[in-house]
């Protein structure tokens, strides 16, 4: 039974335009010039309970917008939503206990008092007696990590420390669904390797549903079996990396390292010539011909050293929101 | 869920919004000293201009001194409401609209105008409520008036239509920077109107005084429940005060209702 | 384009004797860049200096109270004479109004102070020009509302005497720069606590009741007025509303405390600068 079913999700914004200056800001005044911006088109996927799934997609693909849709912050134009049952636009009290919504950068603990406090007034508001609630936070704390800071005034924490208290208290009421909304934004390395093992380790635990959205790819890389490419508002493609990369990438990039120097032209028979400087050689070689060509390689050319690898997934993908695909979708 | 449950979640909820905020604040002891301070000097000051309208043994629109005085007891009393609950609240909630971390409010499973309108509570605005309330007493008193208890509890009744219709005209206020982005100097023109309320709305010409009865009723927020307290209001604008409250909050409700589906897109 | 940079000290060297002359000519130059630039951010800021402005009804509220009030009429001030005080008191409360205290405030939370200080100009010249430059984006809005006002009392109607106005207007500019130097000096404090800026309530508070936007001086019994009398806060709104409209006015002694009270803000202003700046200096910004 799926947790989260979108079925023709559409999102359109009406944005008006405006010339700078004092004439401009007459003609505004008097007629506005307005456009339709569609910043999410059509979309149909469902997700299953316990799944991680990231979105991906450029800045302004539309990925937040799904992600208020999801989490009821905002009305879709058109097509339906579905999260744990409920529709999220009506938020009803049953669905927000059940959800949670993180935000990179933006905050909701309270600035001049620690994280306890805050964490005492969420106890509160979503039900949960003094008990439970010092059991969860003892929980979260040690899978967090944390332990003094939470006596220390927020304002006082730095960031990496400021987004753990804010998990904690963002999953106090233990949600099955949880949204995260670029929320390794602005952490350095080790506090983003630290969210992620967090992540992974919850959604072990608890099962929780993760729906993310980042720009970063190592969060994607590292927590989300499941891929959902967001490019202009319409979904590119639902399923897992792998299946991105082969298909986006169908060919594997092999680099070689000669004892002569060739001409380029020797090698186009291989696969296509990528770079030829001297003795350094990158081909280009379908993934299905890959050991046929490596093996033809190694035995025609004086080789002193062979390398395979995947072109970069960032590469990829940046290569696909540039210049858009040839590819439809 | 049943409704019993859901008020005590609410009641806990509220209690511990205002223990926090109150711890909040008490992190900054120096507070206390100035807020004392600027209160009894705002007081002393409102005083003496109010003196100078009844130098020698007149009257002010037909009230004697010590009548003016309620009406003036009153005043501070709505002013350190708004300093305690309706400015730090609303104030948060322009902030939060621009911050867009109006959006973790929204999904609490609580409501949104409850949580926006009693989340934070500022102790510094109790002493002049108190001093208020001291100066609605001192006034009574010495004006003679003996007021029995119906006279008492109409006056109470008074009271918190006052209460709530300056709640809505903050509130909405406060909820329209959901469009207008740079609302916020716009309380401070209604602050500034709202201080015609230290003087009983008989004192200005007719014109006002209609004003002051309808578009902006500062007549029910402290000349209708002074009235009360000492006895001389007419069953009409007691009446009058309490449909204006009850239209006021369900306005405020319905305007923020209104506001709420504009935010989420949901009439677009 | 000529690259006369051995000839440039000759440059110099010829108009070295009008060094002088230099001086105010780049002072000016400074000043009306400054002016530009903040009154096309004012600009921009219209609808809240409007708001602004509204706010400031307090007098126009007391002269209906007083036009009607027995206490008004036994002082002998006719409600025309009432009406022609407030108004001109309005007038000159929006253009003596002073935040530089917030403006400075906000600077220092969002760390703009360091680069400014860096600079060569001192900082009361460049909050002196937004002000200036808000009064001059205020000025439609309140001819606006004076031509309101006038519809609706057309019994106030009146134009002062030339001489009148001029000195109306001489004592609303000096005014305004008591009421900055005031501020200001509250405003430095700031170098050494970041709370210093809730003093200004108690600044705003002896100026509400003591300046005459609550009542004509006149009207004051004989020792509360004589005490106001020593504050600065009447020279920044009684004195030139009384000078706009009309009433009695010792112009003369109104100046005189004009003078003293620029003679003891303007060096406490300029110490506690350098005071502040060095300790900012100290405590590394």
């Amino acid at each position: 039974m799926a947790i989260v079913h979108v079925q023709g999700l559409c999102r359109s914004f009406r944005v008006s335009e405006k010339d700078p200056g004092l004439a401009g800001t007459l003609r505004h005044f008097l007629r506005r010039k307005v456009r339709t911006v569609e910043a999410v088109r059509d979309l149909h996927f469902t997700i299953e309970p316990g799944e991680m799934v990231g979105f991906l997609g450029p800045n302004g693909a539309g990925k937040t917008t799904t992600l208020k849709m999801l989490s009821g912050l905002l009305h879709p134009s058109d097509g339906r939503v579905e999260v744990a049952g409920h529709v999220p636009a009506r938020r009803e009290a049953d669905f927000l206990r059940r959800i949670t919504l993180v935000m990179g950068q933006k905050q909701q603990l309270i600035w001049d008092l620690p994280p306890l406090d805050s964490l005492r007034v969420n106890a509160a508001v979503y039900g949960l007696d003094d008990r439970e609630a010092a059991r969860r936070i003892g929980e979260l704390a040690e899978m967090l990590e944390l332990g003094e800071e939470l006596h220390r005034p927020v304002r006082k924490l730095s960031l990496g420390q400021r987004m753990k208290a804010e998990l904690m208290a963002a999953l106090l009421h233990r949600p099955e669904v949880l949204f995260l909304d670029e929320p390794t934004l602005g952490l350095d390395v080790n506090a983003q390797a630290a969210m992620r093992r967090f992540l992974a380790d919850y959604n072990r635990r608890h099962g929780a549903t993760v729906l993310l959205t980042s720009h970063y790819m190592a969060d994607i890389t590292a927590l989300c079996p499941r891929v959902l490419l967001i490019h202009a508002g319409s979904l590119f493609h639902d399923g897992s990396l792998e299946e991105l990369t082969q298909r986006l990438a169908p060919r594997r990039e092999v680099r070689l390292e000669l004892a002569d120097i060739l001409p380029g032209s020797a090698f186009s028979v291989y696969g296509e010539v990528e770079s030829c400087s001297g003795r350094d050689v990158r081909l280009l070689v379908e993934r299905d011909r890959l050991t046929t060509v490596v093996g033809r390689l190694l035995a025609d050319l004086p080789v002193l050293d062979l390398e395979v690898r995947d072109p970069p997934i960032e590469d990829i993908i940046g290569r696909l929101f540039r210049q858009g695909s040839t590819e439809t979708p | 869920m049943a409704p019993l449950s859901t008020i005590r979640r609410h009641a806990r909820s509220i209690a511990r919004f205002w223990s926090s905020s109150l711890a909040a604040e008490m992190e900054y002891q120096l507070n206390l000293l100035i807020e004392v301070a600027a209160t009894l000097i705002t007081l002393a000051g409102s005083l003496f201009t109010l003196s100078l309208f009844f130098g020698h043994g007149q009257r002010l629109g037909g009230w004697s001194w010590e009548a003016a005085l309620v009406v003036l007891g009153i005043y501070t009393l709505l002013n350190g409401f708004s300093s305690t609950l309706l400015r730090p609240n609303l104030g948060n909630l322009v902030k939060q609209v621009q911050s867009g971390s109006l959006d973790f409010v929204l999904l609490k499973p609580m409501d949104s105008q409850i949580w926006l309108s009693l989340r934070t509570l500022s102790p510094w605005g109790l002493p002049e409520m108190v001093l208020g309330l001291v100066l609605v007493v001192v006034g009574t008193i010495r004006s003679g008036a003996r007021p029995d208890a119906p006279a008492l509890v109409t006056g109470g009744l008074m009271l918190l239509a006052g209460v709530a219709i300056l709640y809505s005209l903050w509130f909405v206020l406060a909820a329209t920077s959901i469009w207008f982005v740079k609302i916020w100097n716009a309380t401070e023109v209604l602050r500034s109107l709202l201080a015609a309320g230290q003087f009983p709305v008989s004192a200005y010409p007719s014109t006002l005084r209609v004003v002051f009865s309808t578009v902006l009723p500062v007549a029910f927020l402290t000349t209708v429940p002074a009235e009360a307290i000492l006895g001389l209001a007419s069953g009409g604008s007691v009446l009058a005060g309490l449909v204006l409250a009850v239209l006021s909050l369900l306005g405020s409700r319905a305007l923020w209702r209104f506001a709420l589906r504009h935010y989420t897109s949901a009439s677009s | 384009m000529s690259q006369p940079l051995p000839s440039q000290p000759r440059r110099y060297r010829r108009f070295g004797r009008h060094r002088g002359l230099q001086t105010l000519a780049s002072a000016l130059r400074i000043a009306r860049a400054l002016f530009i630039s903040q009154y096309a951010l004012m600009l921009e800021f219209r609808a809240e200096i409007l708001l602004w402005a509204l706010s400031g009804l307090m007098p126009l509220l007391m002269f209906s109270l007083w036009s009607g009030a027995p206490a008004g009429a036994a002082a002998g001030i006719s409600p025309q004479a009432f009406a022609r005080y407030f108004l001109a008191a309005f007038v000159v409360r929006q253009f003596t109004v002073v935040w530089v205290v917030y403006a400075f405030e906000e600077d220092n939370l969002l760390g703009r102070l360091s680069p400014l200080l860096l600079q060569p100009l001192p900082l009361i010249w460049r909050y002196a020009a937004a002000h200036l430059a808000e009064q001059a984006t205020r000025f439609p809005f309140v001819v606006g509302m004076v031509a309101l006002f006038f519809w609706a009392v057309p019994e106030a109607v009146w134009i002062p005497s030339p001489t009148r106005l001029l000195l109306a207007l001489l004592a609303a500019h000096l005014g305004f720069w008591l009421n900055f130097l005031l501020q200001h000096a509250i405003t430095m404090l700031c170098f050494w606590s970041e709370r210093a800026s809730a003093l200004e309530r108690f600044l705003f508070m002896p100026y509400l009741f003591l300046s005459g936007m609550l009542a004509p001086l006149d009207l004051y019994p004989e020792a509360v007025r004589r005490f106001a009398l020593l504050t600065p806060f009447p020279s920044m709104l009684y004195l030139p509303a009384q000078l706009a409209s009309g009433g009695p006015i010792d112009a003369v002694a109104g100046f005189q405390t004009v003078a003293i009270w620029l003679a003891v803000l303007i060096p406490l202003n300029l110490v506690l600068w350098r005071a502040g700046v060095r300790r900012y200096a100290a405590m590394g910004g």
